[in-house]
């Protein structure tokens, strides 16, 4: 990927420290996500990746026992403010997650409309969000002829391009991903990584993987976590995509982008 | 690439009769027809020889016989485990229809003496200026039929909501109260139903705040509907993947819609199997509405009055122990008995209903 031309940034990461119950588990994490660029999150398992990325949304603290300090600003706002409402913050911070989770009671077209039912929107052209974001989430010409359909009659690939769609369709600013190919096969994992590459021209990205090879092809910029022994997770280096894996700084992170460890 | 050779496709074959673990020996299948047909032969002949009864019979002939040759059949074909498997599958297969035995003779009296009182205007008369010598072309369970509609109806309409809402307090929420008000909702499955019906008598008839009345048992009924509804319908909101609640709040959806439309739907089956149970456990209840409803012998909808239900249309038949009485109380049982039959079966197909689409969308899928 190329390198960065400095563009704005509207999600920051100031000092993020997360906790579950006692356990400190991320330690003063400050990270810039700037415009229309790709973010790789990668790190061996338990690294505290998937925990981050949930703070930037405020589903982090749907977690039982979750705690939190620091700021996320968003188009400079701290979205822990306590007059900020968190639903809000989804509105414009969309997510997928690492299991394609479709709300089964619905059918395909309902799926994409869902966010816009689900918050309470109205008056809006229902037949061109669908198709629309079905496109954007390239997956509009295998569901066109079978919106009706249960959304859980497509395969696992599909079902993931849906809920993918269905953010889309709230018009987010950014887009949160966990891990959204760890359940794909390969064919899956490469429509889906066009689709990223695509909506990257007109938002935000945030992806956790553990397919270094992933985060080569699709990310500007990587970061990577790590957590030693019995301390809370970091970031260890932080920067474009490039330097990470080509010209590493740390020892750590050049053992773990050439596959020593992890 | 020129150098790269393709396998064949090989045509379909057709599927042999049996696979390998259908195929049992002729000559074990021949000794085990013969050790489960002997021991019976054997006992009869006993029996029938020495005059003695049929159950002291079954216990010490029959069933020696029947562990014996099923151990030494077991012993012959699989060695020292066959022994041990031989007196577990027979254990299991006595047990079991012995309880089969009891609950189809339960069935069988109720439906066969049942059926002899039934007959249209059973179901729609009542009981007025029938006594006990009154033959069983007159008189009928109507009024009590009504009666338990209006009294179970009026428990459900109060109980439904407040169980439903105690379960999404319990799933939903992360209430510090929740484990003591889950213990008190398992504690009141455990309540007496007399002692329900005992409560609302002292409380409100013995201080003569009230007389008997239809609404009072619809109170009485209430605490031994709600466990049932609450827990049942909590499982069925727990059952609901945390991934579908996740999806619905990173939409940016209020908590409470996420419920309405998400989780809600996604459970709806459930909860009506739960809402069917509780219907199912209070319809025969019989105690509660002696002691707060009392009973009438003409058609009531007034649930400010004394009416008639199916529980004490039968204990009050019973109580004159007179032919046509019995006939009567038996013909009403047999009535619960269809009712509870329909809730359950409604049950299952509610249930049944969802997993039956599910599997049918994994066709789809392929």
């Amino acid at each position: 990927m190329n390198q960065l031309e400095t563009p704005i940034a509207h999600l920051i990461s100031e000092d993020v420290n997360v906790w579950f119950g006692e356990r400190h588990v991320l330690r003063d994490v400050s990270l810039t996500f700037p415009v229309n660029q790709v973010t790789a999150l990668i790190g061996p398992s338990g690294c505290g990746k998937s925990t981050f990325i949930r703070t930037l949304n405020r589903m982090h603290e749907l977690i039982p026992g979750a705690g939190f300090a620091g700021k996320v600003l968003f188009n400079g706002q701290d979205i822990y403010e306590s007059t900020v409402d968190p639903t809000t913050v989804r509105l414009k911070i969309g997510m997928v997650f690492q299991k394609p989770n479709p709300f089964p009671t619905m059918s395909i077209r309902e799926n994409v409309l869902s966010g816009l039912k689900l918050s309470g929107r109205k008056n809006y052209d229902a037949d061109d969000i669908v198709e629309s974001s079905l496109r954007r989430a390239s997956i509009w010409t295998e569901a066109k002829d079978r919106l009706g359909d249960p959304a859980t009659s497509l395969s696992g690939g599909q079902q993931q391009r849906l809920c993918i769609a269905r953010s889309l369709a709230m018009q987010p600013d950014v887009i949160l991903m966990d891990e959204p190919c760890s359940a794909l096969d390969p064919g899956s994992t490469r429509r889906i990584e066009e689709t990223i590459q695509e909506l990257s021209e007109t938002m935000s990205i945030v992806i956790v993987t553990h397919n270094m090879q992933q985060a080569q092809r699709v990310a500007h910029q990587t970061a990577f976590f790590l957590a030693e022994e019995g301390t809370p997770g970091r970031v260890v280096e932080f920067g474009s995509t490039d330097d990470v894996f080509n010209r590493p700084k740390d020892a750590r992170t050049n053992d773990y982008v050439n596959g020593h460890f992890g | 690439m020129e150098n790269l050779q393709t396998t064949p496709a090989l045509p379909a074959l057709p599927r042999p009769g049996k696979s390998p673990w259908q195929i049992r020996d002729p000559k074990n299948t021949r000794s085990m027809i013969l050790a489960s047909v002997l021991p019976a032969l054997l006992a009869l002949a006993l029996t029938f020889a020495f005059n003695i009864d049929g159950s002291i019979a079954m216990l010490t002939i029959f069933l020696p016989i029947q562990f014996a040759t099923a151990a030494f059949v077991g012993f012959r074909i699989f060695g020292r485990k066959g022994v041990a498997d031989a007196g577990l599958v027979i254990f299991t297969i006595f047990f079991s229809t012995l309880v089969g035995v009891l609950l189809m003779s339960v069935l069988f009296s109720v439906i066969t003496e049942g059926f002899k009182a039934l007959s249209p205007q059973f179901i729609s008369q009542n009981n007025v200026y029938i006594t006990s010598t009154t033959s069983l072309e007159y008189g009928g369970v109507g009024h009590a039929v009504l009666g338990t509609f209006i009294i179970v109806g009026l428990t459900t309409l109060v109980t439904v909501p407040l169980g439903i809402a105690l379960a999404v307090y319990l799933t939903e929420t992360r209430s510090k109260a929740r484990g003591t008000v889950r213990t008190l909702v398992q504690a009141m499955s455990g309540l007496p139903s007399v002692v329900a019906g005992l409560f609302v008598y002292a409380a409100l008839i013995t201080t003569g705040f009230t007389k008997y009345a239809g609404w009072l048992g619809s109170v009485a009924l209430i605490p031994l509907m709600l466990p049932t509804v609450t827990r049942v319908a909590e499982e069925a909101l727990r059952l609901v993947p945390v991934e579908l609640r996740n999806g619905a709040l990173a939409l940016g959806a209020p908590a409470y819609r996420s419920f309405l439309r998400v989780t809600l739907p996604a459970a709806k089956s459930g909860i009506i199997t739960a809402v069917l149970l509780g219907i199912a456990r209070i319809i025969g209840e019989t105690a509660p509405l002696l002691l707060t409803v009392n009973y009438a012998n003409g058609t009531v909808l007034n649930p400010l009055e004394a009416m008639a239900s199916l529980p004490t249309y039968i204990y009050q038949n019973l109580d004159s122990a007179n032919d046509t009485s019995l006939q009567r109380a038996w013909g009403a049982a047999l009535v619960v008995l269809i009712f509870v039959a329909i809730i359950f079966t409604s049950a299952r197909v509610a249930t049944r209903s969802k997993t039956a689409k599910k599997s049918s969308k994994k066709v789809v899928k392929k």
